[in-house]
């Protein structure tokens, strides 16, 4: 049964901002849901919609089949956790996360039983007598944390929560949110703006822009088939590569023209990923194709049919550990590639990449969605 | 070169201080020098006062003008001294201030935390209620206490300083709790504490130094009012601040100089005591803009 419902909800502040419009999402028991998108797409306003913290305008919430749309937070069966943790100030670890019981009228024993379950499986059992200002960014997070998972809820939303941490702890404690996730298998509504966040945790993504769902799938399904160059370019890091090209057709095939900074030109094979492409024959389209997909020549790959080799002068060299980012240009806009360490070549000389179009998608580059 | 120079700073640094020292010092002496003379002159005898200059010690100490003060000194027609006004202030004061203190806290709690349509021009026109001379409120006031039936009442008197203080204690609880993350209450909400509780549990007891404030505040403007006081007091409800100017202004007799002082300063006693004692946070409230979370 679908955990949660979201059904054609919209929001408008004021009777004039309209900053929901018009979300449909639905998840199952025990999935983890992502909702990412730049700042000020209406992330945390659905978020406190779903929790009944924001009234909606429109449309209508499920919980469990259930229409909650017009009830109170409370009354909602859900724990959030804040970016800014929202621990109670005047209260210790303890008290803070046994508050939300004590509010449900659980007996004092049962309080206490539950406070240090939760303590022993976030590891925070020797802070519980300490007060917000005496704990770390670190452990502020994890209390919160604790704060939610004490209730037992039908739903956890979690709004950017790890966004206030430094770099490593945010690694760390993204692992941790992934295993208690397995451990617990509950339930998950969790926002952020950082898409390997999103990549990492989810079941499923919702990408929003300006208070729309532009995507809504898994993670690989966003990351291969992206519905528009939003979509595209927001996931992915660093991001996919835009090249206008015009589509011909050579020998019976469809093929993408582009053309170096040295002036020479290639035809790239659509093969298989070009089959919804036959009306654009003589246009110009969006030629998507991620980094890792124009990469240094490898023997065993430069054979296949939808791999050509591309030689052009590099740019921009960047090594970044495990690989190196070339820039070169393509068509005139500026490509990204990703190389292996041992074969990049320094800035400004000629170097042969080869790529790889079985995963290169196309945009129509008047609406900018999928074709 | 180093040394030269460090010693240069040190040079500065002390001519600076001195400097500093020196005015803070004078502006002391300054804002003390009445309260010294005050002092001195109530324990000095009548005789002693005409013989001597302001700042003089007594030539004997006496306590005789404090008792006089306090229980025997005439103000006006009768001569009973100022303690039994003393007491009249207390009974203003403290109802007074906390109820005002406590509708305040409510109303910032209201504005800032569970805001409805209209009440930003809400708060603005109780901002403007800060801004209204008293003198203006004086005949609709009397008008309604006289309506309520309770003019020349304690309980008008607290009714009036309860009216008048709410727009300063709210807006100071308003100015504290915009500071305070909404989260909090949000956080609180799904945990399914009620609106009661929220403020009872969560946003009270972080609310120490603005209470303190405001408590102080309060005390200290309804305890030296004399306008309202001399207006919707009368006889046995009267503030000590009237009872005090009526002691000064009786005109039989000789002006008693010690007594006066010593009414002065038991009726200013209170507000003095309790910046004393609660100045710090005074000073401490006002600037803490926010909790740290
Ligand atoms: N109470 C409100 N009144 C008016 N506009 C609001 C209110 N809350 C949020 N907004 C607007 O709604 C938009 C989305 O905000 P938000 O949901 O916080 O975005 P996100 O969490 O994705 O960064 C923003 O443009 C914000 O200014
Ligand atoms: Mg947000």
């Amino acid at each position: 049964m679908a955990a949660l419902e979201i059904d054609n909800v919209r929001k408008v502040f004021g009777g004039k901002t309209e900053v929901l419009k018009g979300i449909n999402i639905s998840i199952e028991n025990g999935e983890f849901l992502i909702l990412v998108g730049p700042s000020g797409c209406g992330k945390s306003t659905l978020m406190n919609s779903i929790a009944g913290l924001e009234s909606i305008t429109d449309g209508q919430i499920r919980i469990g089949g259930e229409d909650v749309s017009g009830r109170s937070p409370k009354d909602r069966d859900i724990a959030m956790v804040f970016q800014s943790y929202a621990l109670y100030p005047s209260m210790n670890v303890r008290d803070n996360i046994a508050f939300g019981l004590e509010m449900r009228k659980v007996p004092k024993e049962d309080r206490l039983n539950e406070v240090n379950r939760v303590a022993k499986m976030l590891q925070i059992e020797h802070l519980l007598d300490r007060k917000p200002s005496q704990l770390s960014g670190g452990q502020r997070q994890r209390v919160a944390m604790g704060r939610a998972l004490a209730r037992k809820p039908k739903i956890y939303l979690f709004d950017e929560p790890l966004s206030n941490l430094d770099a490593k702890l945010r690694v760390e404690m993204r692992t941790e949110i992934k295993k208690l996730h397995q451990n617990l298998g509950t339930t998950i509504v969790y926002v952020t703006h950082d898409q390997i966040e999103a990549m990492t945790l989810a079941d499923r993504i919702a990408v929003m822009k300006d208070g729309i769902v532009q995507q809504f799938g898994t993670p690989q399904e966003i990351y291969d088939e992206p519905a528009n160059i939003f979509v595209a370019g927001f996931m992915g890091s660093p991001a996919m590569n835009f090249i206008p090209a015009p589509i011909q057709k050579e020998q019976g095939q469809l093929v993408a023209k582009v053309t170096t900074a040295g002036g020479q030109t290639y035809s790239l094979p659509l093969g298989k990923r070009g089959e919804n492409l036959e009306k654009y024959e003589g246009r110009k389209v969006i030629l998507g194709v991620r980094p890792e997909r124009i990469s240094e020549v490898n023997i065993t790959e430069v054979e296949r049919e939808d791999v050509v080799v591309v030689k052009t002068k590099t740019e921009i060299v960047e090594p970044t550990g495990p690989d190196t980012l070339i820039h070169i240009t393509l068509n005139g806009v500026e490509v990204g590639c990703r190389v292996a360490p041992d074969s990049a070549v320094k800035a400004g000389e000629d170097m042969e990449f080869m790529v790889d179009l079985s995963k290169a998608v196309f945009f129509d580059s008047e609406t900018e969605a999928r074709i | 070169m180093v040394n030269h120079h460090m010693a240069q700073r040190t040079w500065g640094f002390w001519i600076n201080r001195g400097i500093i020292h020196a005015l803070l010092i004078s502006a002391a002496l300054f804002y003390l020098l009445p309260l010294v003379v005050m002092l001195l002159t109530s324990f000095k005898t009548m005789d002693d006062i005409r013989a001597g200059n302001l700042i003089s010690f007594p030539a004997e100490f006496v306590i005789e003008p404090w008792i006089k003060a306090w229980s025997s000194a005439c103000t006006g027609v009768k001569c009973e001294g100022v303690g039994s006004y003393f007491f009249n202030s207390v009974q203003i004061v403290v109802p007074a201030v906390l109820i005002s203190t406590a509708l305040g806290a409510i109303n910032g709690y209201v504005l800032t935390k569970w805001r409805f349509r209209g009440s930003e021009l809400f708060f603005g026109l109780l901002l403007f209620g800060c801004f209204i001379p008293f003198q203006v409120v004086l005949l609709p006031m009397a008008q309604t206490l006289g309506w309520l039936g309770i003019a020349n009442t304690t309980t008008g008197l607290v009714l009036v300083h309860v009216a008048y203080g709410v727009a300063f204690t709210t807006l100071f609880f308003r100015n504290f709790y915009v500071n305070i993350p909404s989260e909090l209450v949000k956080a609180a909400q799904l945990d399914g504490a009620g609106f009661f509780k929220i403020f009872w549990r969560i946003l009270l007891p972080i609310s120490g130094p603005i209470i303190v404030v405001t408590i102080i505040w309060q005390t200290t403007q309804i305890w030296n009012d004399f306008l309202f006081g001399v207006v919707y007091g009368s006889g046995e409800t009267q503030p000590i601040t009237v009872a005090l100017n009526n002691l000064v202004n009786t005109s039989t007799g000789v002006k008693e100089y010690n007594v006066h002082m010593a009414a002065a300063i038991i009726a200013g006693l209170p507000t003095l005591l309790v910046y004393v004692l609660a100045g710090k946070y005074f000073v401490r409230g006002l600037t803490a803009g926010s909790v740290k979370g």
